[in-house]
């Protein structure tokens, strides 16, 4: 009887530890694929007003951005990027990402977030400039080996255009940046 | 004896534990080399990672590493970072742009109707020859060159990279030239005017055999500007067989349809939202 | 025995062959093929039609003396590109308006599955006894011919070119049109809502239209959203003005707290010709008593028009849109040629139209 009984609770145990693995790797998927958390303050945003289905597409899409943007440095993918990047942005990060293949590095990003503030918006509703406060950790890898890691408070000048159905990043450039 | 190979060991050993360090400049500008200095000693990694390069080398600790121009166009945060046998260390630094040189232009809209008040918006960000977004302020020149008249300019100092002027499309209908400069960046953008919507439509008729030749008087705007060819002009004629409608389009500055009319009829006139006169005929 | 199953076989493929006869209308086509009643002759014709046997849809006819064979197919066939070209004769009702033991007179209304939908078409058909069988008295055709001739076209026509891939940002394009939604009025039908309303070209260049409009809720989420796909001209000369209709069906006016409107357009390249008038229009009760808008389109440019697609919208006293019909045409416009066309109005609708306009847009093949 009680061989039974540890037979079955041993199955019964590797089942289990098996099935809490796969939740775990789900979980951690779900926490990789989570979007950055983008909050927009358009209260200085001038000439032209801000609509609000803009106000609402805009902090999406960049967020959408940086969210392909960390998984192309981290999976060395630069198809990634023509998602939600054109112009310059694109150019540079693709750049980036296949220097990064030649090297043999990746880049891994753990985002804490984004505060954007708008600072112009042109008449004719086809640019619009902001600042990113932005709070990421960053890790520098050579193959499997960390060769940096650190938090990182960034401040960024943003530049992006509406595409054909989403606003896309033409222009992302650090300005200033301080450990906390 | 002994003592003097114990302390020699003992400043040895203290020489290859000492940590590697590596001390770029705290700024550097787009397209400018540097030099970063590094202490240590043996064999090392150098990683250089920045918005558009991420490279490696093998270099000795302790000896300046040179980094090309061209390693540093893109404006931002790099990472430089130093592997040796005792661990990595690294340091970051601000590349800032260049001197501004190349403008982004935008105008808007490509056609205006003319006299339209604040009508056509300019916006020029400011870059340097590497396509970075030059932050500080840069005074920028706007001119607008009108046909056959005196070109204006006006300077306005860029904030954050961008500046803008709102302009007022002239009176007379055609092609003029509005241009932003900086540095040696000089960008022209043309703006077609055209008339405004028809005013004072105005339709004869004459009858023309069994028909009527309904034509209207040359179609201009309110400030005389000839309303162009291509534009719809809408007829509609009713009499006791029922209503007729045409859209025609305005032809070497009008238009004209026959029109078969029986008893008594009325035509009237409209283009766009502007509505002409109306006439009242007899046919046969 | 042995030849037990090979019997047993034959006889069931025999039985199957016999139910699928009769199935297919085999016993109805018997007993119709000599067109003993009047009601079989314009029944057993337009199965014939139906079944591209023109030919013997042909023979039917009484007047086969007066009526050109090519003629009568292209018909029902079509002919240029018209919308007859892309369609086929789905079904027919026919029911007797008078009998005598001579002649009788039979209404049909025929029934088209085509590119764009269900097309129907009514016809009164006289029925003469003719040597002991009932034949069709087919009206003859005195449509306008048109004759060969050149007719100039110097109408205006805009061709565009737009920046390249490789031009970089900033560097100047052509805008997109402006245009401006006119009015839009929204109307509960009872199978839903309907949005009705006009959109004009503002702008000096010829502009693709399309209008959407999204629903939302009194809590700003979207319910629905739709878009007038065919029910708009959607090609749009400088200042021209097409009426638009979007329709939500099963959708309750109740539900909707607010409408955002999207008025999508983009230069394309436009020719100014072919110009279309439209002519005798009236409204009128049509032979099977629905209310109809009708009355002739000619075609004053040179280009044959393959298919016709008339819009019509409808005002009240005060000149708010109150409805917005359409329908195609299934024959090609010519050239000078009159060709009539009528769309439906709704009855609740008709008694309230104090004004109407007609719009005429067009599909053409491309060559």
């Amino acid at each position: 009887m009680r061989a039974t009984l540890l037979r079955y609770g041993s199955v019964f145990a590797v089942i289990a530890i098996l099935l809490l693995g796969v939740v775990a790797y789900q979980l951690r998927a779900t926490a990789d694929d989570e979007l950055p958390r983008v909050q927009l303050n358009a209260n200085n945003i001038g000439p032209r007003q801000i609509e609000d289905l803009t106000s609402k597409s805009v902090p999406r899409d960049y967020a959408l951005a940086w969210q392909t943007m960390e998984q192309a440095l981290n999976q060395n993918q630069p198809g990634l990027l023509d998602g939600y990047f054109t112009g310059f942005a694109k150019q540079d990060l693709t750049q980036r990402v296949n220097s990064q293949i030649k090297s043999g590095l990746h880049t891994r990003y753990t985002d804490r977030g984004h505060q954007l503030d708008a600072l112009f918006y042109s008449p004719a509703g086809d640019a619009m400039e902001l600042r990113d406060h932005a709070q990421v950790d960053i890790q520098v890898l050579d193959g499997d080996k960390v060769i940096y890691d650190q938090p990182v408070t960034a401040e960024y000048m943003v530049l992006m255009t509406p595409g054909a159905d989403r606003w896309l990043v033409r222009q992302l450039q650090a300005v200033n940046g301080t450990k906390p | 004896m002994r003592t003097l190979r114990t302390v020699a060991f003992i400043f040895l050993a203290a020489g290859s534990l000492a940590a590697s360090e590596i001390h770029p400049p705290a700024q550097a500008t787009a397209g400018k080399a540097i030099t970063i200095q590094t202490s240590g000693s043996g064999d090392a990694t150098f990683y250089l990672i920045g918005p558009a390069i991420a490279s490696k080398s093998k270099v000795q600790a302790g000896s300046d590493i040179s980094v090309d121009s061209d390693e540093l166009q893109q404006a931002g945060r790099y990472i430089a970072i130093l592997c040796a046998s005792d661990g990595c260390t690294s340091a970051d630094f601000f590349v800032t742009p260049a001197a501004a040189n190349r403008l982004s232009f935008l105008v808007h809209p490509s056609r205006v109707p003319v006299g339209t008040a604040n009508g056509i918006s300019a916006v020029a960000f400011v870059h340097d020859n590497f396509q970075n977004l030059v932050l500080k302020p840069e005074p920028v020149t706007f001119s607008i060159m009108p046909n056959n008249e005196k070109p204006v300019s006006a300077t306005r100092p860029s904030q954050n990279g961008v500046a803008w002027v709102r302009l007022t499309s002239a009176r007379k209908e055609g092609p003029t030239k509005l241009g932003a400069s900086i540095g040696h960046a000089d960008e022209i953008r043309v703006v077609e005017q055209v008339a405004a919507d028809a005013c004072n439509l105005r339709i004869k008729a004459d009858r023309e055999k069994k028909d009527f030749e309904i034509e209207t008087d040359p179609v201009h705007d309110c400030a005389g500007n000839p309303v162009p060819d291509g534009t719809v002009v809408s007829f509609t004629e009713s009499d006791s067989a029922g209503k007729t409608t045409v859209d025609v389009p305005i032809k070497r500055g009008i238009a004209k349809i026959d029109m078969p009319i029986d008893g008594r009829a009325k035509i009237t006139v409209a283009s766009g939202v502007v509505t002409g006169n109306e006439l009242e005929v007899s046919g046969q | 025995m042995k030849y037990m199953l090979p019997i047993v076989i034959g006889i069931i493929t025999l039985v199957l062959i016999i139910i699928s006869w009769v199935q297919s209308g085999g016993v109805a086509r018997h007993e119709m093929a000599a067109a003993n009643t009047p009601e079989q002759a314009v029944r057993l014709m337009l199965s014939e039609i139906q079944a591209h046997n023109f030919d013997a849809a042909y023979s039917r006819l009484a007047d086969r003396d007066d009526v050109d064979k090519e003629t009568f197919v292209r018909e029902f066939s079509g002919s240029y590109g018209s919308l007859l070209t892309y369609a086929s004769l789905q079904s027919f009702d026919v029911w007797g308006l008078h009998t005598s033991d001579q002649e009788a007179t039979f209404r049909a209304s025929l029934h088209y599955s085509t590119a764009v939908g269900q097309l129907d078409d009514v016809r009164d058909l006289k029925v003469q006894k003719v040597d002991n069988a009932w034949k069709v008295f087919w009206p003859v055709n005195n449509a306008t011919k048109l004759p060969p001739q050149v007719i100039a076209t110097n109408y205006l026509r805009w061709d565009v070119v737009n920046r390249g891939a490789g031009d970089e940002w900033g560097v100047q394009d052509v805008d997109s049109p402006q245009v401006r939604i006119l009015s839009m009025n929204p109307i509960q039908r009872p199978d839903g809502l309907t949005l009705v309303g006009e959109v004009v070209n503002e702008d000096s260049v010829p502009a693709f239209i399309n209008i959407g409009a999204t629903l939302l809720d009194s809590h700003g989420n979207e319910i629905a959203q739709e878009s007038s796909f065919d029910k708009i001209d959607h090609t749009l000369l400088p200042k021209q003005v097409s009426p638009y209709r979007i329709d939500f069906p099963d959708m309750r006016m109740e539900r909707v707290k607010s409408v955002r409107m999207d008025a999508k357009a983009l230069l394309v390249s436009a020719s100014a010709d072919p110009v279309i008038e439209v002519t005798q229009q009236k409204l009128e009760t049509d032979p099977l008593g629905k209310k109809v808008l009708s009355g002739d389109l000619i075609d004053e440019g040179g280009q044959v028009v393959d298919i016709p697609h008339v819009i019509a919208s409808y005002y009240d006293a005060n000149g708010k849109v109150i409805w917005v019909s359409d329908g195609y045409v299934d024959q090609p416009l010519l050239p000078q040629v009159p060709v009539p066309f009528a769309v439906d109005v709704p009855p609740d609708i008709a008694k309230d139209v104090h004004s109407y306009h007609v719009t005429v847009n067009y599909y053409n093949r491309t060559s």
